[in-house]
C-alpha cells in the first residue's frame, strides 16, 4: 500500500506557499551555495571560515541531491545525503582536530601565518 | 546481492585487521606491540589471496574485472608501502620506552597509524569495487581521510603540521567539488547505480544527445578527482605536501591517492562511454577537451618546475604530478576498438602504468627514508637536498642503485620497467588519434630526461660530500625500508623481463563492457495527484 501511496505523496499539490517553487528554485540556491563557498574558500584566509565554506559546499551539493530526488522520485539522493552528512561530521572532526594542534604551536589561525613550505 | 558481498571480502579481510591492528598497538608490552606491522602484512596477504580466489566474480559496473586487478596490484604495492612506512610512527616514544620509561598509551600513535595505512587501502580497494555513486564517493573519502592524519602525525616539526593542514583542507575542498558533480550526475539520470546510469546516458546519446547536466556533473567531477591525482589545476598542495612529511610517508601519498582517484576517474569516464565523437571511439566533447587540456597542462607544468627544485621530494612531487598528465592520455583514448589488444587499449596502459609508476616512486622514497642528516648538535633530519645524495651508489651501493634505477625508471629508459610501462600509452594515443597529445608526451618525456638524469648522475657519478662541517647522511634504523628499495629495484628491472603477466592481468581488468542502448520500457505514468 506504501508503494502505491509514495508518488501519490511526492507528486502531490505543494502547500500554498511553496506553491511556485519548482526544481530549478532549488537548483539556484544550491548553485548559489556552491558559487559563494568556493569563492569564500580562495579569498578568506582564516582557518575555521575556510573549513565551513567547504561545508557550504558539501550542503550545496546535499540540498541538489534531496531536490533531485523529488524531482526524479526516488530515494537515493536522500540516501546519498545521509552518507554525505556522515562524512561530513567525519571532516569536521579531523579539521577541529588539526586546526586545535595548528593553533596550539602558534596561537593564530591565519592560514598565511604558516609559510615554511615554499619553493 | 550475493555476488556484492563476495566482491568485497577481501575489504572485510582487511577491515578485520585494521581493528585489531589499532587495539594492539595501545598494548602495554612491547613484544604485542611489535605485532602491528606483521599483523598488517597478514591482513594484506590475506586478502590479496582473496582477491584471487573470487576472480571469477565481476561487478556489474562498466569495468567488470576492474575490482580482481585493482585488490590484487593493491596487496602487492601496499605490501611494499607497508615496509616503506614501516617504523615511522613512535620513534622518540619507544626509544624513551626503552630507557625505562613506563608505555603511555595516550601519546603513542603506532595503533592509529598503521591503521590508518590499512584503512586507507582499504578505501582504495572499495574505489575498484563501487558500482554506486554513494559507494565511490564513501571510498573515496575513507581513502583521503586517514592519509590527512598520517601527513600531520609523520614527524614532529611544524612543517608536517602546516602540510597536513593544507592537504585537508585542499582535500575537502577538492571532495566538495566530485561530489557536487556526482549530485548532477544523479541529477541527469536519477539514478545512481553505476549500471542504471550507464545505460540512461547511452539511451539519451541515441535520442537526441546526452543530458547536459550529465556532462557538467563527469567535468565536475573529474576537476575534484584532479585533486587526487594531483592534477592542474589542483596540483600546487603537492611538492608542499611531500616535503612537509616523513618521505616514507610521501612516498604512501604518490600512489594510494593517485591510484584510488585514477580508479575513480575510469569509472566516471565509463558511465557516459568512449563511444562518442567522430570517430565513436572517443569520449563527450566536453569531458574530453577538459581532459586533453588537463593532461597537457599537467605533464608540461610537472615537468617544467621540477628542473628547477633541489629539494630531491620537491623533485619526485613534481614528477609525481607529471606522471599523472601521462596517465591522463590512457583515460583519454579509452579502450579503443572493440578487442582490441593491449597496445590500444587506453585503460589497460593506465592500469599498467599506475602499479609500475608506484613500484618506481617507492623505490626513490625509500632510498631517501633509509638516511638521515646528522647535524653536528646530535639532532637528525630528514635527507632532502640533492647534495646529500652525492656519490651514493659509492658509499652506500644499494641504496645508491636503487635510486639510479627507480629515476631511470621513472624517465622511461628503454630496458627498464618504466619504459615498457609508458610505450602503451603512446601507442594508445596515436590509435585514438591524439597525435597533438602524443607529441606534447613525447617532448615532456625528453624534459623530464633533464631533473631524472641529474638525480642518477649525483648518485652515480659525483663524489660523496667531503667538507668537515656538512651535516653526516647516516643510515636511518629501519631494515624493511632498505627492502621496500630492494623489491622496487628487482621490480623495476624484472617486471620489465618478465613483466607480460602483469600486462596480461592489466588487459583483463580493463575489460570494457559498453553500456547496451535498451529500447526503453514504457515510461511510468506519474500518479496524478487527486484532486480535492
Amino acid at each position: 500500500m506504501n508503494h502505491m501511496l509514495m508518488p501519490v505523496l511526492a507528486q502531490g499539490p505543494a502547500p500554498e506557499l511553496m506553491s511556485g517553487v519548482t526544481l530549478y528554485h532549488y537548483l539556484a540556491v544550491s548553485g548559489a551555495m556552491f558559487v559563494i563557498g568556493l569563492i569564500g574558500f580562495m579569498t578568506r584566509r582564516n582557518l575555521i571560515i575556510m573549513f565551513l565554506c567547504t561545508e557550504l559546499m558539501f550542503q550545496a551539493a546535499g540540498i541538489a541531491l534531496i531536490a533531485f530526488g523529488r524531482f526524479h522520485l526516488n530515494h537515493s539522493g536522500e540516501t546519498f545525503v545521509i552518507f554525505v552528512l556522515t562524512v561530513a561530521a567525519a571532516e569536521a572532526a579531523l579539521a577541529l582536530g588539526l586546526v586545535i594542534l595548528l593553533f596550539r604551536r602558534k596561537e593564530t589561525l591565519d592560514g598565511t601565518r604558516w609559510t615554511e613550505l615554499r619553493g | 546481492m550475493e555476488s556484492m558481498l563476495t566482491l568485497l571480502w577481501p575489504e572485510i579481510a582487511l577491515f578485520i585487521t585494521t581493528c585489531v591492528v589499532m587495539i594492539l598497538g595501545q598494548s602495554k608490552f612491547k613484544d604485542t606491540r611489535d605485532l602491528c606491522p606483521g599483523l598488517a602484512a597478514i591482513g594484506l596477504i590475506v586478502s590479496g589471496f582473496l582477491a584471487w580466489y573470487f576472480r571469477g566474480v565481476t561487478s556489474d559496473a562498466v569495468l567488470p574485472h576492474l575490482p580482481y586487478y585493482g585488490k590484487l596490484v593493491i596487496c602487492g604495492v601496499g605490501l611494499m608501502l607497508l615496509m616503506l612506512v614501516a617504523g615511522s610512527a613512535d620513534r622518540e616514544l619507544e626509544a624513551d620506552a626503552a630507557k625505562g620509561k613506563p608505555f603511555e598509551p595516550i601519546r603513542s600513535t603506532r595503533g592509529e597509524f598503521y591503521s590508518f595505512v590499512l584503512f586507507s587501502l582499504t578505501g582504495l580497494m572499495l574505489c575498484t569495487s563501487a558500482n554506486d555513486l554513494i559507494l565511490l564517493f564513501l571510498a573515496l573519502e575513507l581513502t583521503s581521510l586517514p592519509t590527512y592524519v598520517m601527513v600531520s602525525i609523520s614527524t614532529n616539526r611544524n612543517r608536517s603540521m602546516e602540510a597536513g593542514v593544507k592537504y585537508f583542507f585542499l582535500g575537502a575542498l577538492g571532495a566538495a567539488i566530485f561530489l557536487y558533480g556526482f549530485a548532477m550526475i544523479y541529477g541527469g539520470t536519477g539514478t545512481t547505480n553505476f549500471e542504471d546510469i550507464s545505460r540512461t546516458v547511452a539511451a539519451q546519446a541515441a535520442g537526441g544527445g546526452i543530458n547536459p547536466l550529465v556532462i557538467l556533473g563527469v567535468v565536475l567531477s573529474l576537476v575534484g578527482l584532479g585533486f587526487k591525482i594531483a592534477s592542474v589545476p589542483m596540483h600546487f598542495y603537492t611538492p608542499d605536501v611531500y616535503q612537509g612529511s616523513s618521505s616514507s610517508v610521501a612516498g604512501f601519498l604518490a600512489f594510494v591517492p593517485k591510484a584510488a582517484g585514477f580508479f575513480a576517474i575510469l569509472s566516471i569516464c565509463g558511465l557516459v562511454g568512449w563511444s562518442h565523437g567522430v570517430t565513436e571511439q572517443s569520449l563527450p566533447e566536453g569531458p574530453r577537451v577538459l581532459l586533453w587540456v588537463v593532461a597537457a597542462l599537467t605533464m608540461t607544468l610537472g615537468n617544467v618546475l621540477a628542473i628547477m627544485q633541489r629539494s630531491v621530494k620537491r623533485i619526485l612531487a613534481y614528477s609525481s604530478i607529471a606522471h599523472s598528465g601521462y596517465m591522463l592520455v590512457g583515460v583519454i583514448a579509452g579502450p579503443g576498438p572493440s578487442g582490441a589488444d593491449f597496445e590500444r587499449n587506453g585503460i589497460a596502459a593506465v592500469l599498467f602504468y599506475l602499479v609500475s609508476y608506484g613500484v618506481m616512486t617507492i623505490g626513490a622514497f625509500a632510498v631517501l627514508a633509509c638516511l638521515e642528516k646528522k647535524r653536528s648538535d646530535g639532532s637528525l633530519d630528514e635527507v632532502d637536498d640533492i647534495d646529500d645524495l652525492r656519490g651514493l651508489a659509492r658509499t652506500r651501493p644499494v641504496l645508491g642503485w636503487t635510486m639510479v634505477l627507480s629515476s631511470m625508471g621513472l624517465l622511461g629508459l628503454p630496458p627498464l620497467l618504466g619504459f615498457l610501462g609508458k610505450l602503451p600509452l603512446f601507442t594508445a594515443g596515436i590509435g585514438a588519434k591524439e597525435i597533438i597529445l602524443v607529441l606534447v608526451l613525447g617532448i615532456n618525456s625528453a624534459i623530464a630526461a633533464y631533473y631524472y638524469l641529474r638525480l642518477a648522475y649525483t648518485c652515480f657519478i659525483e663524489s660523496p660530500e667531503t667538507t668537515p662541517n656538512a651535516p653526516k647522511v647516516v643510515e636511518a634504523p629501519f631494515a624493511a625500508r632498505r627492502w621496500a628499495g630492494v623489491i622496487s629495484m628487482l621490480c623495476v628491472v624484472g617486471l620489465a623481463v618478465f613483466g607480460s603477466w602483469l600486462g596480461n592481468l592489466a588487459e583483463i581488468g580493463a575489460t570494457y563492457r559498453p553500456p547496451k542502448y535498451v529500447q526503453p520500457a514504457a515510461a511510468v505514468v506519474p500518479v496524478s495527484a487527486p484532486t480535492p
